[in-house]
């Protein structure tokens, strides 16, 4: 796909290099030519230097052929001036664009082919904020990630010596939770994946997915490791924009949160927008802050500056402190791979999370949604099924008869609006929504050609 | 199913679709993008009504998986509200591009439909015409070095069959 990204900040730049990694034609717009000269040594990509929203600028960075515009700028109005003027002049395709501010965003009628023709608005911080906040509420998985809007939700979590299904087959599920269903998508044993049959056997250690509806996953986790009780007490270290939107959430549906800043001003403006939350101006890597305030108190930590170094750091003392769960925010998958879980419990790549929320608009076929896993390993994807018999390979076959890919898996579908966990003898029905899980991302594109419908259909 | 196949060759008449104005050869093109674009233009008409985005509702249905059928033919096509009868254009492109197709082989010819919202079997029948009149070496041949478009009209329109050639 040919993709220009304006704004080559932190969401651009990570955007570029993934997009790029998987062979994608990227252009890159920015006013600020160091900053381009950087990324242009490191990646293979196209740049720009220029004024975002100037048509002649677009034009140069080849707006004529690209499929599809990203607007990612620091400025809200340069974003919507870019996408009418790739609309307008260039019938750019696809124009998914990052809008900030709540005062443009309560408007919903502003967004539109007759309105501002943006077909895509992203928030990153929402993305981070939700995901941590699952992370939060169920604070012993590994990774919570919501599909069909919620309805269905795919749950990492590793297993543990006391829960009730570990020694023991898949089959015995059923029998453990005659009410709940729930279908193992993927098992990593010693960072391998496995393809899960009825007949393996979960041991400790493993990290299990698993589909479920929102309302089972608890009961489902139970099997898998004696639950902790989710806590009240939240720590969050930086009062960034995650930091603020994490803490207001938090706030608002009870929880406990103190939030430390290190910036005096910042700690100040931070405190007058929240309401309960206790705001601590200082640093989050001070022992002796840690420890009077409670640190092994607290049940969740969650550390959300820009800076990895600095989060993997606080993070790291808090757990030792007593802290009993820790989040990290860690955007270098390099640093991803150095952490074991005994001394951080969930690293959370914001980069990985935001790119997985564009994918959906970049895979082929009607994809709905994307997660991207395990370092980006892996990938969960919603995909819609439509044709006939004739027109699909998926369509009118049994679950069994698919042809999908190694590693691929189906672990749910949604029906009119209903949650079907399939079993082999499941037929699929033209406009069914499959969630899949891919433990290989080198076979996406195999999965994408199962979902192309032939050229006869209309 | 072969009688099934010959019947509907003789029920197809592509000058009851295609317009000779909505022929055009050699446009100049540097993405699948633009293809689409340039066809959508060609397929357009005044009577159209005004929120019908062709290039649109062809992208959208290239989503879905790709019209190439090989052989450097691709065969976009998309139902559109309110149209009262099939429209068709033709189109040959001077840079081959690439366009997904199961074999690779870059598109440089495209016959583009637009059928109405409830359109059936007519317009499978019609795509069956099309594949087959393709799959023919020497149409394709003809085709491409074409070099007037009135020419290119009439080999599309008179062509009846593998034996007509």
């Amino acid at each position: 796909m040919k993709i220009i990204i304006l704004g080559a900040g932190q969401v651009g730049g990570s955007v570029a290099d993934h997009l790029v990694g998987e062979g994608n034609d990227v252009t890159l717009v920015d006013s600020n030519d160091a900053v381009l000269r950087t990324l242009q040594d490191r990646l293979d990509l196209r740049t720009v230097h220029g004024d975002a929203s100037q048509p002649s600028v677009l034009a140069q960075a080849g707006a004529e052929d690209a499929d599809m515009l990203l607007a990612v700028t620091a400025s809200d109005e340069t974003n919507i001036v870019a996408c009418q003027v790739a609309y307008t002049l260039f019938h750019t395709p696809t124009k998914i664009a990052r809008i900030r501010s709540s005062d443009y965003l309560h408007h919903k009628e502003l967004f539109g082919p007759k309105a501002i023709p943006i077909d895509v608005l992203i928030s990153p911080e929402q993305i981070v904020t939700n995901q941590i906040m699952h992370l939060i509420e169920h604070p012993d998985a590994l990774q919570v990630l919501d599909f069909a809007d919620g309805r269905i939700q795919l749950v990492g979590i590793r297993a543990l010596t006391g829960g009730p299904l570990v020694g023991h087959a898949l089959r015995e599920l059923k029998d453990h939770m005659p009410t709940v269903d729930t279908r193992v998508a993927a098992i990593y044993r010693q960072d391998r994946a496995i393809t899960p049959v009825a007949d393996t056997v979960i041991e400790a250690d493993d990290e299990v997915f698993f589909v479920a509806a929102r309302r089972h996953i608890r009961t489902v986790m139970s099997e898998l490791r004696k639950l902790d009780k989710p806590g009240r007490r939240i720590m969050l270290a930086g009062g960034g924009n995650i930091g603020l939107h994490l803490a207001r959430d938090l706030e608002q549906r009870g929880y406990n949160v103190k939030l430390i800043e290190r910036d005096a001003q910042r700690a100040g403006k931070v405190a007058e927008i929240l309401g309960k939350a206790v705001v601590l101006h200082g640093d989050a890597a001070d022992e002796e802050l840690l420890r009077s305030e409670n640190i092994h108190e607290v049940d969740v930590f969650c550390s959300l500056t820009n800076e990895d170094e600095a989060n993997i750091l606080s993070a790291m003392l808090a757990k030792r402190l007593g802290a009993h769960r820790v989040v990290a925010i860690v955007n270098r998958s390099a640093y991803v791979d150095l952490i074991h879980s005994n001394v951080l419990d969930v690293a959370f790549s914001p980069k990985l999370a935001t790119v997985g929320s564009l994918l959906a608009h970049i895979r082929r076929g009607d994809v709905v949604a994307v997660h991207s896993l395990r370092r980006g390993a892996a990938e969960a994807l919603e995909a819609v099924a439509h044709g006939d018999e004739k027109t699909s390979r998926v369509v009118g076959r049994c679950v069994r008869d698919v042809k999908l890919p190694p590693g691929a898996v189906i672990g749910a579908i949604v029906r009119d609006g209903d949650v079907v966990l399939p079993h082999q003898g499941t037929v699929i029905e033209s406009d069914d929504h499959l969630i899949l899980f891919v433990a290989d991302k080198r076979q996406i594109p195999a999965v994408e050609r199962l979902f192309q419908v032939a050229v006869t259909f209309i | 199913m072969e009688p099934a196949v010959k019947t509907v060759e003789s029920e197809v008449d592509l000058r009851e679709i295609l317009d000779p104005q909505r022929v055009a050869l050699n446009l100049p093109c540097m993405s699948k993008k633009r293809l689409l674009e340039l066809v959508a233009d060609l397929l357009a008409s005044a009577d159209d009504e005004e929120e019908t985005d062709i290039s649109q509702i062809l992208n959208e249905r290239e989503r879905l998986g790709s019209t190439g059928i090989g052989h450097g033919i691709a065969l976009p096509h998309g139902r559109v509200t309110g149209l009262g009868a099939p429209r068709a254009a033709f189109a040959t492109f001077a840079t081959p591009i690439d366009f997904d197709s199961s074999d690779g082989i870059p598109v440089s010819l495209v016959f583009a439909i637009l059928v109405p919202e409830d359109a059936n079997t007519q317009h499978l029948r019609l795509l069956a015409h099309l594949a087959r009149m393709f799959s023919e070496p020497t149409l394709r041949e003809e085709l491409a070095t074409c070099r007037e478009p009135q020419e290119a009209y009439r080999i599309l329109t008179e062509w009846r069959g593998p034996d007509s050639t």
